[in-house]
């Protein structure tokens, strides 16, 4: 089972990161899905986004990534997993979270990738502030990302 | 004692005060009301219940105490992705 996690501070490409993971693979896998999260360019009230700012935590982020990185490698069919997540500032459209997994059939896959996400938006270790024309705000998870996140409770 | 912030409570407080704790320490309970009373601006969102403190890489409820050495952390809700 190949489990990576990787926080990163600067832009990074994700066509590049999707060939990498593909070329670990170990040749037994039959499906990959992978999904890539941007940085947007409005707010929810429609006012321009001019920068988006991940704040975290010296240590517990990057445990926070592995903790959950870990737990769809075990709960799921799958034989890989990547995760890799920006903090710092970054400008729309830039990439913010990339996730990918791997296994023999494709249903795993796509709950493995759609698990990954739900918590991420909802455990991983983070604040993330919104610099918009009109001002600036904290974004907080919403209702519908903890009931996306309480899907998953056995 | 060293209080770190995170998030929007960094935006209001900034990274990190120092404060000196007495002998017999705080909780958090009463280190919220601390920060409530000397910093206004972060009142409202010291005192929320979704404003977890962190002590050791681990969070503590309001009861816990703390001491002249230690580091408290408070984390408003987390949101990745």
């Amino acid at each position: 089972m190949a489990v990576r996690s990787r926080l990163v501070d600067a832009p990074f490409d994700a066509d590049r990161a999707l060939g990498q993971f593909l070329a670990g693979l170990g040749g037994g896998e039959g499906a990959v899905v992978s999904f890539v999260g941007l940085a947007r360019l409005l707010s929810k009230k429609g006012s321009r986004i001019e920068r988006l700012t991940l704040d975290h935590h010296p240590r517990l982020t990057k445990r926070s990534l592995a903790r959950i990185a870990s737990a769809a490698a075990e709960r799921f069919d799958v034989s890989a997993i990547d995760v890799i997540h920006r903090c710092g500032e970054m400008k729309p459209g830039e990439v913010i979270v990339f996730v990918a997994a791997a296994g023999p059939h494709r249903r795993a896959a796509f709950e493995a990738a759609d698990y990954l996400m739900d918590r991420l938006k909802t455990e991983a270790v983070f604040w993330k502030r919104e610099d918009a024309a009109d001002g600036s705000r904290w974004i907080d998870p919403t209702d519908a990302d903890y009931a996306d996140r309480n899907r998953w409770e056995r | 004692m060293k209080l770190l912030f995170f998030g929007r409570l960094a935006d209001r407080l900034g990274r990190e005060i120092l404060i000196s704790a007495p002998p017999e320490g705080y909780s958090i309970a009463e280190l919220r009301e601390i920060i409530a009373k000397e910093h206004p601006q972060a009142e409202a969102d010291i005192r929320r219940s979704s404003v977890k403190a962190c002590v050791g890489d681990a969070f503590v409820h309001d009861s816990f105490r703390v001491f002249e050495a230690d580091i408290v952390e408070f984390f408003p809700p987390v949101s990745g992705g």
